[in-house]
């Protein structure tokens, strides 16, 4: 029998809303499954039953069996004793998800000394030996650290000891890497791998990503509004998917790898990019900055250079990535290029005018923000909720230009067309609008007073993956039609594949390499370029990008 | 100048590895915290001390006339009283003389008793801060409860039911409360007395049960909303979700990670009101008749009895930045984050 088994699980919530429909899984000891989809697809909500956290109302059907017991309708000392003994669960966001106010030793041995009723000398030894096995340095200091201290990556190896400590014969990890940058990605999953395998485990993935499935599951299980769309062998699924949605989602999914065919994504044609052959020329680039550097002086701790003597350059027309892990001073970088702090020496040039200094005053704003605009990460934060799209944009064009009314409303549903949105999007306020949408009324708004360069920071991370890839094509299709210039900012190096013919790498505040894009991923000089491609998940059936090019 | 956070937070991060201590309690970075506290709580009272002494100058009325007051005054009268006020004194002199005496205890002698100040207050004092005492112990017990019972039952008729109780308390403004209070239970009920502040320690808490209510409604209304809205953001935290699928106990769960982490903004607002309660304690005072410092206020500013006033006043504002200092200095305590700063929330 296995060790989890789900069969028909439906999930309604009072207000009729059917969250779940029909869910069928099953996992067995020492096996892992990975639970693939996008937001909203109902994936954390079915792993989520299976410890009982269910919205408060919601109705429950069909059958949840954990380790030979039923979890539907169970008694709430029946659901307690389930979480001690049989299941735990890995949360995203570690940060978020161990209390900021206690220590670490507390985390760790709250369970131990108040459902186990171990004494205080027995848990924190217990404790010590499980941050000591998820490859904590100093275990016995950490036990009195808080997690403020701590690093992401860190806090998630916690998180992890946290999980093991009742020695759980299934682990739900619900996306516990996306909030992690690439190489501590790979750190964590090499210490859950390993976990899975000494202890026998039975493990249920959570993740959006692909080839991070693809990369540890068995099987996996595709689910899409609240339903499974396909279940079967992992690498069957991703080399030969059947359903509709299946094929839609491997194909949006881009690869670090060069485009070989097997996976089908679709790589931007360099060449289809006019005036990019004149990068070489004598021509001035569109964006110069020169030896750039920013630090920042905090009181009572060491100073934090966060850029230090960067230089880039985009030719007219051409689209730059910035690849790096957080801290690395990418954002820092594009927050100087837009205006928006103070770069201590050095100097930028946009479109050949001085563009060093933070403008001052309303005259300099504006000339500034016409040379360079700026697409923020999150579209749910970087629209005015009160304000309807159009409006969004509409501002954007009464600020810089002297359109009338009727003239402005009508090139702000150019605009909107650009994107592949239309007048009803107008009309809608940004909470009506999904994530996709939001961003492409961003871009558009970025994009209203034709910018000089256009500044993308992380602005397709918080997307899905369909999503994401919708808003590269409009972006493609926007720098075929007109030229434009980007620098994008991206910790993501397969997306940066997709858009980007030139990358510069950076890590704690300097650029450590450069090049064209697809030598650099396919040829990196520098170490740790090296270390971000090889910690980006793939495949294990899948060839190395690096050898299979080299050989070729 | 917006920092960029999160580069910010990674390099404080990274110190953070390296050194496990940083950010720590008993650094000297903390140290340094505390002194900083404690100089700038000096210095709000010595501001304090000249808002409060010079304000004299500002108020009509001449404390000479109303020392002299019933007697049609000779020059030789006023010439000597003024000399025995100091007041002939250039101001500064004065608030010199002033400001010695009070670090001392000396707050001069009050004009209408000829008595001295601090033997005046001394017999007041104590009503007051038992009253106060004992308004506080409600305002945390009521306030307490109500904020959590309510926060429990988010959404459900029960918290619905104590939001309007608590509203509607809160339009009651505290001498109305006092005298529908002496009307119910003193005069009709006969439970507790009218008037006075009663001989001994048991006899003043009996006395002062019905003061200490009145006083105490507006305020239960603030900490439980407070509460209530507090413990609503924690309920919400991932990291609630967390110690739930860990197989805590509801209560434990409450207890050790909601409750606990909604505390901060119950004690930052507790001690803001703490000047209220001093200052609002007037009115009840004068309600139910007690002879405490509040009533003493009114009466001295009545009198232009100076020296009783800027006593008083300077002892409500000590006692309110001395509280909120505590408050301050304790926080590390209560958030492990705000020693290290912002930064790395």
């Amino acid at each position: 029998m296995s060790l989890l088994d789900i069969s028909e699980l439906t999930l309604d919530l009072p207000n009729g809303t059917r969250l779940l429909d029909g869910i069928s899984l099953s996992v067995d000891a020492g096996e892992t499954v990975g639970l693939v989809g996008e937001s909203g697809s109902g994936k954390s909500l079915t792993a989520r039953s299976v410890l009982g956290l269910t919205p408060d109302g919601a109705r429950l059907g069909g059958r949840v069996e954990l380790d030979g017991r039923e979890v539907i309708g169970a008694s709430a000392a029946g659901i307690l004793d389930l979480r001690r003994h049989a299941a735990s669960m890995i949360f995203q966001d570690p940060r978020a998800g161990i209390n900021p106010m206690r220590t670490l030793g507390d985390h760790m041995t709250e369970t131990l000394r108040l459902c186990e009723g171990r004494s205080k000398a027995d848990a924190t030894a217990r404790a010590a030996e499980l941050l000591a096995s998820v490859q904590l340095p100093r275990p016995e200091e950490h036990l009195k650290q808080y997690p403020h201290e701590f690093s992401g990556g860190m806090l998630q190896r916690v998180m992890i000891a946290g999980a093991l400590t009742s020695s759980p014969k299934l682990l739900i990890c619900d996306e516990p890497t996306t909030a992690l940058d690439v190489t501590t990605q790979a750190e964590i999953i090499r210490v859950l791998i390993e976990q899975r395998s000494s202890r026998g485990m039975g493990m249920l993935f959570i993740t959006h990503d692909l080839n991070l499935a693809a990369s540890i599951c068995d099987r996996v299980v595709v689910m899409s509004a609240g339903r499974v769309e396909e279940t079967g062998d992992a690498r069957r699924v991703f080399s030969a998917p059947q359903g509709e949605y299946t094929k839609r989602l491997v194909a949006a999914t881009p690869t670090i790898a060069a485009a070989t065919g097997a996976t089908g994504v679709d790589v931007i044609d360099v060449r289809a990019v006019p005036s990019i052959e004149t990068e070489r020329s004598d021509a001035e680039p569109m964006l110069a900055a020169n030896g750039i550097s920013k630090t920042y002086h905090l009181r009572g701790k060491t100073e934090v250079n966060a850029v230090v003597d960067a230089s880039i350059s985009i030719a007219r027309g051409g689209a730059l990535a910035v690849v790096g892990e957080s801290g690395s001073g990418k954002s820092t970088l594009a927050r100087m290029i837009v205006g928006l702090e103070q770069a201590d020496a050095g100097d930028i040039r946009i479109a050949g005018r001085e563009r060093t200094e933070i403008p001052r005053g309303r005259a300099a704003r504006l000339a500034h923000a016409r040379s360079v605009q700026m697409v923020f990460q999150d579209p749910y934060l970087s629209l005015d909720p009160r304000m309807t799209a159009g409006r969004s944009i509409e501002d954007a064009l009464r600020l810089h230009t002297k359109l009338s009314t009727s003239d402005a409303r009508a090139r702000v549903l150019a605009l909107l067309e650009q994107v592949g949105l239309g007048e009803k999007h107008a009309q809608a306020r940004p909470r009506t609008l999904s994530g996709g949408q939001r961003q492409r009324v961003a871009i558009a708004r970025a994009l209203a007073i034709d910018p000089d360069v256009l500044v993308m920071d992380e602005a397709t991370s918080a997307l899905d993956v369909s999503v994401q890839a919708q808003v590269l094509d409009v972006l493609a299709e926007i720098r075929r039609e007109r030229g434009l210039t980007v620098l994008f900012i991206s910790h993501d190096l397969a997306v940066v594949r997709r858009v980007c013919e030139e990358t510069v790498v950076m890590r704690r505040g300097r650029i450590v390499e450069r090049g064209r894009t697809a030598a650099l991923l396919a040829a990196p000089e520098h170490p740790y370029t090296q270390l971000l491609i090889d910690s980006v998940p793939r495949p294990d059936w899948a060839v190395d990008p690096v050898a299979d090019q080299k050989s070729a | 100048m917006a920092l960029d956070s999160s580069t910010v937070a990674v390099a404080a991060q990274n110190a953070a590895a390296a050194n496990p201590r940083f950010g720590g309690r008993f650094t000297a970075a903390g140290l340094r915290r505390v002194a900083g506290k404690l100089g700038s709580l000096v210095l709000t009272l010595f501001l304090a001390s000249l808002l409060v002494f010079f304000s004299r100058f500002l108020v009509p009325g001449d404390p000479v006339t109303f020392l002299l007051r019933g007697r049609k005054p000779s020059p030789e009268a006023i010439a000597q009283v003024t000399e025995q006020y100091g007041l002939d004194l250039p101001p500064w002199q004065q608030y010199l003389n002033w400001l010695v005496g009070a670090v001392q205890g000396d707050f001069g002698r009050s004009l209408q008793y000829r008595q001295d100040v601090s033997t005046v207050l001394g017999e007041r004092l104590p009503v007051t801060l038992m009253l106060v005492v004992m308004a506080g112990l409600l305002i945390a017990i009521v306030g307490l409860s109500a904020g959590i019972v309510a926060a429990l039952n988010r959404g459900k008729a029960l918290d619905r039911f104590t939001l309007i109780g608590l509203t509607m308390l809160s339009a009651v403004p505290s001498f109305v409360g006092s005298i529908v209070l002496i009307a119910i239970f003193a005069v009709q009920l006969g439970w507790f007395p009218t008037f006075g502040s009663g001989e001994g320690f048991g006899d003043m808490v009996y006395h002062l049960v019905l003061p200490s209510i009145a006083l105490a409604i507006v305020f239960v209304v603030l900490v439980g909303k407070v509460t209530r809205s507090s413990m609503v953001e924690q309920l919400d935290r991932e990291h609630v979700e967390v110690a739930i699928s860990r197989g805590l106990k509801r209560g434990t769960v409450i207890r050790r990670h909601v409750f606990r982490n909604a505390l901060g903004p119950i004690l930052t607002v507790s001690g803001i009101l703490v000047a209220g309660l001093l200052v609002a304690s007037t009115i009840v005072e004068a309600a139910f008749g007690l002879a405490g410092m509040g009533s003493l206020l009114v009466q001295s500013v009545d009198r232009l009895d100076f020296p009783v006033v800027q006593a008083i006043v300077m002892f409500v504002v000590t006692a309110f930045v001395v509280v909120n200092a505590i408050i301050d200095i304790a926080e590390p305590w209560i958030d492990p984050r705000s020693a290290a700063g912002a930064a790395a929330r």
